[in-house]
C-alpha cells in the first residue's frame, strides 16, 4: 500500500504530469503526419531524455506512444492514409464515414476506441507484469541467458517474411553489441585502436539512425510539395448517441482482449492486433457485408485493437527483458540509459520506477480522451496542410541535435548517418530492423550470463539445460527457430503432394 | 536487380562479416573472444543459408531499393554535406542552410513560406536545446571571430 501511494505521489507530481499531457499531444500530431511515425519519434526523444528525471522520460514515451496511436487515425479516416501502420486497419471503415459526411463522428468513435484500448491494455500490464516479474525470482545466469536468446529468436523469427533472415539480423544485433571494452574482462574488441570505440556503439545513435533516416529518405523520394488545402479537412460537431455507444460495447472488450494478446506475444505488433480485431467484429456482426463500407464498429475495432497492444507489450519487455515490439526495445532503450537494466530484477530494485511507468500508460491512455476531442482533432488535422517535403530537412536537423548532445562528439552523426542508411537498405531487401536492435540491447546481457553461468558450473555446459525453467526455456526457444522451419517444409511436400495427385487425375 | 541477385548479394555480405568477426575474435584472449568468434560463425552460416535459398527459390521479379533515386541519392548528399559542414559552420547555421536548401532540390518554390518555416524552426530548436536545456552544440563560425 505504501508503495502504490509512493508511486501515485511521484507520478502526480508537476513534472511528470506536464509532460505526460504535452508528449500525448506532441504524440497526436506525431501520429497524424503521414511519414511520421511512434517509432520515429521516440527513438528522437531519447537523447533528449538523458538528464531528465526517468519518471518525466517514461512519461514522455508513454504519451507520445499512446497518442500517435491515436494520431494514424486522423489521416486515416479523413484521407485513407494510415498516419501509422498501425492504423491501417482504421482507413477501411474511416475513410467511408468520412465520404458519407460523417468524419467527425468516425474520429471521435476512435479517439473513445484508442483510449479505451490503451486503459485496458494499461490495466493488464499492472496486474500482469508484477505477476509474472515475481515468477522470475527463482531466475539464475543460465535462465536469464534463455530469455535473452528467446527474445531474440522470437523477434527473429516473428518479425518480417523471412525468418533467416530474421536471425541474420539478431545476430548481427549481437555482433554490433560485443564492439568495444568486454565488460568482464576489459580487453577491447573490434575497436581497430580507435579510442571512440572502446565505449562500444551507443545504442541511441543506433536507434536514431535506423528508426528515423529510412522514413526520411522515403518522405524525400515521394517530395510531396503541397500540403491539404483547408477544406479538405473540415470538421462538424456532432454527438454520438448512447444507443450508439452500447452497440459498440462488445467490440471494445473482443478488441482489448485481442490487443493484449497480440501485444504479448513477441514480434507481433499494432497492425497485427487492429487487422485481427476488425476481423473479429466483422465475423461477430449480425451483417458483415457492411463492414468496408462505413460501419463504426470497423473503426471502433480496429482503433480499440492496435491501442490495447500498447501498455500489453510492454509487460514481456518490462518483467523479462524481451520487448514485444520495437517501441517496447526503445523503452528499454530508455531504460539504461538512465542506468537501470531491464528484466526480472527491475520489478524488486526500482518498483517505484516500473509502477510510475504503468501507471503513466494508464494515465495517457485517458489523456487522450481529452486531447482527442472534436475541438483538439479539428486542430490536429491541420498538420496535414504542411508539405511533406518541409518535414525532411527538420527531421534530419532533429536527428542531428539529438544524438549530438548525447556525447557531444561529431562522430556519433556519422555512425548514425551510416546506420540509418543500412537501416534504409535492409529494409527494402526485407531484413527486419527490431532484431538487430533488439540484439544490440540483449546481447550483453546474454554474454555476461552465459559467460557467469559458465564459471558458476566450471565450464559445464550440461549446466546450461539441466535446470528445469533453463532446459523449459531452451525447449521453447529451439522450437520456436525449427517451427518455420518445419511448416515451410511440411506446405513444400504438401505442395508437391497436390501437384503428384493432380498429374495422377 | 532481381529479389534473387539481391539476397545472393546480401547473405555473401553478412557471411562476409561473419567471417571476418570469427577471424578477428579468434585473436582475442581468452573468454573475451569466444563469444563474438561463435556469433561470427553463426552469422556467416546464416548469410550463407540466405544465399542458398536466394539461389535455390529462383526469385526473379525486380525489387526495386529505391522509390526515387535521385530523390534519395541527392537527400543523402545534402544529409552528408551537413554533418561534414556542422563542425565547420556551426550547428544551427548549418541547419538553417539545410532547412532551406534541401526543399528547394526537392522541388519546393515558395521562399516565404520556406523562409518563414526555417526561422520558427531553427527558433524552437535554439529555444529548447541552448535556452532551456543549455546544450553545447558546434559553436557558429561567425562567433568564433
Amino acid at each position: 500500500m505504501e508503495t502504490i501511494t509512493s508511486i501515485l505521489s511521484s507520478v502526480l507530481a508537476t513534472g511528470p504530469i506536464l509532460a505526460m499531457i504535452g508528449s500525448s499531444i506532441l504524440g497526436v500530431f506525431i501520429g497524424a503526419l503521414p511519414g511520421l511515425n511512434p517509432v520515429m519519434a521516440i527513438a528522437l526523444l531519447l537523447p533528449l531524455t538523458y538528464s531528465m528525471d526517468p519518471l518525466v522520460a517514461l512519461a514522455m514515451v508513454a504519451g507520445i506512444y499512446n497518442g500517435s496511436m491515436y494520431g494514424g487515425a486522423i489521416p486515416a479516416i479523413l484521407l485513407r492514409i494510415p498516419g501509422t501502420p498501425a492504423a491501417i486497419a482504421t482507413t477501411f471503415d474511416g475513410y467511408p464515414m468520412a465520404q458519407k459526411g460523417q468524419a467527425a463522428r468516425a474520429l471521435k468513435i476512435a479517439c473513445w476506441s484508442s483510449a479505451l484500448g490503451g486503459t485496458a491494455s494499461a490495466l493488464a500490464l499492472i496486474t500482469v507484469g508484477p505477476l509474472l516479474a515475481r515468477a522470475t525470482l527463482a531466475f539464475g545466469p543460465a535462465e536469464y541467458f534463455w530469455i535473452a536468446v528467446f527474445g531474440m529468436a522470437s523477434v527473429g523469427v516473428l518479425v518480417g517474411n523471412d525468418a533467416v533472415k530474421g536471425l541474420m539480423a539478431a545476430v548481427f544485433g549481437l555482433l554490433l553489441g560485443t564492439v568495444g571494452l568486454d565488460q568482464l574482462s576489459g580487453a577491447p574488441r573490434y575497436t581497430f585502436d580507435q579510442t571512440w570505440l572502446l565505449s562500444g556503439l551507443d545504442l541511441i545513435v543506433i536507434l536514431v539512425g535506423l528508426y528515423a533516416l529510412p522514413p526520411v529518405l522515403s518522405l524525400a523520394e515521394r517530395a510531396d510539395l503541397d500540403g491539404l488545402s483547408a477544406s479538405d479537412l473540415k470538421l462538424d460537431n456532432v454527438r454520438v448517441p448512447w444507443s450508439e455507444v452500447k452497440t459498440l460495447i462488445p467490440t471494445w472488450i473482443r478488441s482489448s482482449l485481442i490487443g493484449i494478446s497480440v501485444g504479448i506475444l513477441p514480434g507481433a505488433g499494432g497492425n497485427v492486433a487492429a487487422f485481427l480485431s476488425y476481423n473479429a467484429a466483422k465475423n461477430a456482426s449480425d451483417d458483415p457485408k457492411s463492414f468496408g463500407k462505413g460501419n463504426p464498429r470497423g473503426v471502433a475495432a480496429a482503433e480499440c485493437g492496435n491501442n490495447a497492444d500498447n501498455a500489453a507489450s510492454m509487460i514481456p519487455a518490462l518483467a523479462l527483458g524481451i520487448p514485444g515490439n520495437v517501441i517496447a526495445a526503445l523503452v528499454l532503450g530508455a531504460l539504461l540509459i538512465h542506468g537501470l537494466q531491464p528484466g526480472p530484477q527491475l520489478f524488486h530494485q526500482n518498483p517505484q520506477l516500473v509502477g510510475g511507468f504503468m501507471v503513466e500508460m494508464l494515465l495517457t491512455s485517458l489523456i487522450i480522451l481529452i486531447v482527442g476531442g472534436a475541438a483538439a482533432t479539428r486542430v490536429f488535422a491541420q498538420v496535414q496542410r504542411l508539405p511533406g517535403v518541409l518535414l525532411v530537412p527538420t527531421v534530419l536537423v532533429l536527428m542531428a541535435v539529438g544524438v549530438y548532445v548525447i556525447n557531444g562528439r561529431v562522430i556519433d552523426l556519422w555512425i548514425m548517418f551510416v546506420a540509418g542508411a543500412c537501416g534504409y537498405f535492409l529494409e527494402k531487401m526485407e531484413v527486419p530492423l527490431a532484431p538487430i536492435v533488439l540484439g544490440l540491447i540483449l546481447g550483453p546481457m546474454a554474454e555476461q550470463n552465459i559467460r557467469r553461468a559458465l564459471l558458476i558450473s566450471r565450464g559445464d555446459f550440461s549446466d546450461l539445460v539441466t535446470r528445469p525453467i533453463s532446459a523449459t526455456i531452451a525447449i521453447a526457444t529451439l522450437a520456436l527457430i525449427i517451427w518455420p522451419i518445419g511448416s515451410a517444409l511440411f506446405r513444400r511436400r504438401k505442395t508437391s503432394n497436390d501437384a503428384q495427385n493432380e498429374e495422377v487425375r | 536487380m532481381t529479389e534473387q541477385r539481391q539476397d545472393i548479394l546480401l547473405g555473401v555480405v553478412f557471411a562476409v562479416i561473419g567471417v571476418a568477426a570469427a577471424i578477428k575474435a579468434a585473436a582475442y584472449s581468452g573468454a573475451s573472444g569466444g563469444y563474438p568468434m561463435v556469433l561470427g560463425v553463426i552469422l556467416a552460416g546464416l548469410g550463407g543459408l540466405v544465399s542458398l535459398k536466394a539461389l535455390k527459390r529462383k526469385r526473379l521479379d525486380e525489387r526495386p531499393l529505391t522509390q526515387h533515386t535521385p530523390r534519395m541519392l541527392l537527400t543523402l548528399v545534402c544529409a552528408a554535406l551537413y554533418l561534414a559542414l556542422v563542425p565547420a559552420l556551426g550547428f544551427y547555421t548549418t541547419s538553417a542552410l539545410l532547412v532551406i536548401a534541401l526543399p528547394v532540390v526537392l522541388g519546393f518554390r515558395q521562399p516565404i513560406y520556406l523562409g518563414l518555416v526555417t526561422v520558427v524552426f531553427i527558433g524552437i530548436v535554439w529555444s529548447v536545446f541552448s535556452l532551456l536545456l543549455e546544450k553545447p552544440l558546434p559553436t557558429e563560425i561567425w562567433k568564433r571571430f
